[in-house]
């Protein structure tokens, strides 16, 4: 599977999903008209990844500075297909990066770790 | 030889089309008197008048170039060539002349000589020798004197010394140097064919002239012809079809290399072609921009008008700004759409002995955010005058159930996965007591100098995809003290996008919701509401709000009775 560049623009997040590498990034702020138009293509080449992908660690890196609730919800269907992937047995790190003084994403973060059961959760605090 | 003769040659193949070139002359090109460097380029064309072609077009009579330059360079070159000819024709003459004198006079020394004997005036070998001298080409008479003058012999024809066309030399006879001369002879020679020979050769001059004329006049109009006219005519008749705004380049090369300067005309006519066709687009393509712009813009009334009134269907869901009054709360609203219509929807009812506060942050904005708040309204409607629920979890509950009825997600195939965040605050004013219950959705109450944040439930309301609805929702009774100021925000509120001047941008989030309430808290509620709407613009800064915003502000007032 290809790897996947899409540069950020003011609606829309920053993504590099290095599927090759198994490194998956977002960064940016995500408030798209319409989220399901953007984060569906991506949700289906992540279903498709890990469909198929050999065994070997994933990392995926969220560093978004805004969402709205309807990328949210993108989001916790990717996050539902890595934790999935992880019950099969994959390794699946999630990295929620958030600035420190930044309660409302720290507060998201906190509440998608709550979703997770088999992968493993990071929220990294930046300064 | 006219314009008109000279297009069917050179243009055959061409797109021909009868020019009218009558009153031409050399062709002068508007504003091209500052050299042809200076003709407009690109960047000129787009504001040049095609118009201003016109004067160029009509020039006059192109042919009569050649015959400008005939007539001004060819007397100058005739004089030149008639008076060195003359010239030259004098010369020979006089030199012929003097040759021809020089001959003579040798023939009557050698003649003198030949008498020259003692009695030789009357020896008949004088007149013998006399006729052979005569008989010489070019003699024509032989006249002999003696010393006195006397004639004694002569031969030829009779004719005088100084009759026309005629050279006349002398030679005395005489024995020796030292004798002195015993007579003369004189010979008339003719010079007549000496003349004829000037003249002939003066008429041959003029033939030469005429001759270099005809040639000069053939290869001159030849030649402007083929490396002046034609590259102009070329370049008139494409003027013509630029004017019409048919944009056509004028080849510089055609049978016959141009002359450079009609070269670099045509390159620089060209290049101007080339900036107003440029213009030229430019301009339709605005005008049809401009166009598309009006579309859009009647589009974008319509639309807008279509939401206006959808606002003013949407306002007439809400309660009435005082519907709490009486009720022992101080209450004010924020409701904020961020496209006039909007996904949060709020209510306030007092009922029996309690007073509902109801906030809800339907998925979406807009349109889409509306159609959800229609469903809350009527499910509330139901729950709170049909079924009677008082308390905040039982409504969440009850509006939950409604909600996935509604939108089909309790399994029949739901094709939304929409639903909502909500927050329900109930005041029991007999105990003085609020009640929160929250699905998504945060209270924040400032009660002794503290922000205090109350988190509902973190899962909202519908939402297909989730897990089987859960009933669940947790009741926090919170005792109002004195002074204590309530407020249900939606997460638009919080999710400020802006910062304080950073590089990164940040949220505002509740911590700097609750430094704003915090700030504020000692106002009256409705000036509370204003300054949060001016540190949430200050906030953003050039940020655009992203969210419609809500908010319900009520602070329990002091009790009736009670004293201050």
């Amino acid at each position: 599977m290809d790897r996947i560049s899409i540069a950020g623009t003011e609606r829309t997040p920053e993504v590099d999903f290095d599927f090759p590498q198994g490194r998956l990034k977002l960064g940016g702020e995500s408030y798209p008209e319409d989220a399901a138009a953007f984060f569906g293509p991506l949700q289906q080449a992540l279903a498709a990844f890990l469909e198929n992908r050999e065994r070997g660690p994933l990392t995926f890196e969220i560093a978004l500075t805004y969402f709205n609730s309807s990328s949210a919800k993108a989001l916790m269907n990717m996050f539902m297909l890595l934790d999935d992937a992880a019950a099969g047995g994959a390794a699946v790190t999630v990295r929620w990066l958030h600035a420190a003084d930044d309660d409302t994403i720290q507060e998201a973060g906190e509440d998608f770790a709550a979703d997770f059961e088999h992968a493993r959760f990071e929220l990294v605090e930046q300064p | 030889m006219s314009a008109a003769e000279l297009a069917p040659e050179e243009e055959a193949g061409r797109q021909a089309r009868p020019v009218s070139l009558r009153g031409a002359g050399p062709a002068r090109f508007a504003g091209a008197e500052g050299g042809v460097g200076n003709l407009p380029t690109a960047d000129a064309g787009a504001t040049m008048n095609p118009g201003a072609l016109r004067g160029a077009a009509q020039v006059r009579d192109l042919d009569s170039l050649a015959h400008t330059l005939f007539v001004r360079i060819y007397p100058v070159i005739g004089a030149a060539l008639l008076f060195t000819q003359c010239a030259i024709a004098f010369i020979n003459y006089s030199d012929t002349t003097r040759i021809r004198t020089e001959q003579a006079q040798s023939l009557a020394h050698l003649a003198a000589a030949a008498i020259v004997k003692p009695g030789w005036e009357q020896d008949p070998a004088t007149e013998r020798t006399l006729q052979a001298v005569v008989a010489e080409p070019g003699v024509r008479r032989a006249v002999l004197r003696d010393r006195g003058g006397r004639l004694l012999a002569a031969a030829g024809e009779e004719i005088g010394p100084r009759a026309p066309g005629v050279l006349s030399v002398s030679a005395e006879i005489s024995r020796g140097q030292d004798e002195g001369p015993e007579g003369t002879l004189a010979l008339i020679v003719s010079g007549e064919n000496l003349r004829v020979f000037a003249q002939q050769q003066a008429l041959l001059t003029l033939g030469a002239i005429l001759v270099l004329m005809l040639a000069f006049v053939l290869t001159l109009h030849l030649n402007v012809r083929r490396h002046v006219l034609a590259p102009l005519q070329r370049l008139l008749r494409a003027m013509n079809q630029v004017e019409r705004k048919t944009w056509t380049h004028v080849d510089p090369e055609g049978r016959f290399r141009p002359a450079n300067e009609i070269d670099s005309v045509c390159l620089a006519f060209n290049r101007m072609v080339d900036g107003l066709q440029a213009g030229d687009e430019a301009k339709q393509l605005l005008a049809r921009l401009e166009e598309a712009h009006r579309q859009l813009e009647a589009a974008n009334r319509l639309v807008m008008e279509s939401i206006g009134y959808a606002r003013r269907i949407q306002t007439s869901t809400l309660p009435a700004r005082d519907a709490l009054r009486g009720s022992g709360l101080e209450v004010a609203v924020l409701w904020q759409p961020l496209h006039l219509v909007g996904g949060d929807y709020y209510w306030m009812e007092e009922l029996d002995d309690v007073s509902v506060l109801v906030v809800a942050d339907c998925t979406g904005h807009g349109v889409p955010g509306a159609f959800i708040t229609l469903i809350v309204a009527m499910a509330l409607d139901q729950i709170l005058h049909h079924d009677r629920l008082r308390s905040p979890s039982a409504i969440l509950a009850a509006l939950d159930r409604i909600v996935r009825v509604r939108l089909r997600q309790d399994g029949r195939g739901a094709e939304s996965d929409d639903g909502l965040d909500c927050g329900i605050c109930v005041w029991r004013r007999a105990t003085r007591e609020v009640v929160f219950s929250g699905a998504g959705l945060s209270l924040i109450y400032v009660q002794d100098g503290q922000a205090v944040r109350v988190r509902g439930r973190r899962r909202g309301i519908g939402f297909a995809g989730r897990d089987a609805a859960d009933p669940t929702f947790e009741e926090i009774p919170i005792r109002a003290g004195e002074g204590t100021c309530f407020y249900l925000v939606t997460d638009g509120v919080t999710d400020q996008m802006g910062g304080t001047g950073g590089s990164t941008r940040r949220l505002l989030g509740y911590r700097g919701l609750g430094g704003i309430f915090l700030r504020h808290q000692e106002r009256p509620l409705s000036v509370q509401i204003d300054a949060l709407k001016t540190e949430l613009a200050h906030y953003r800064g050039s940020q655009e709000a992203r969210d419609d915003m809500t908010v319900i502000a009520f602070r329990p007032l002091r009790p009736e009775g009670a004293t201050a």
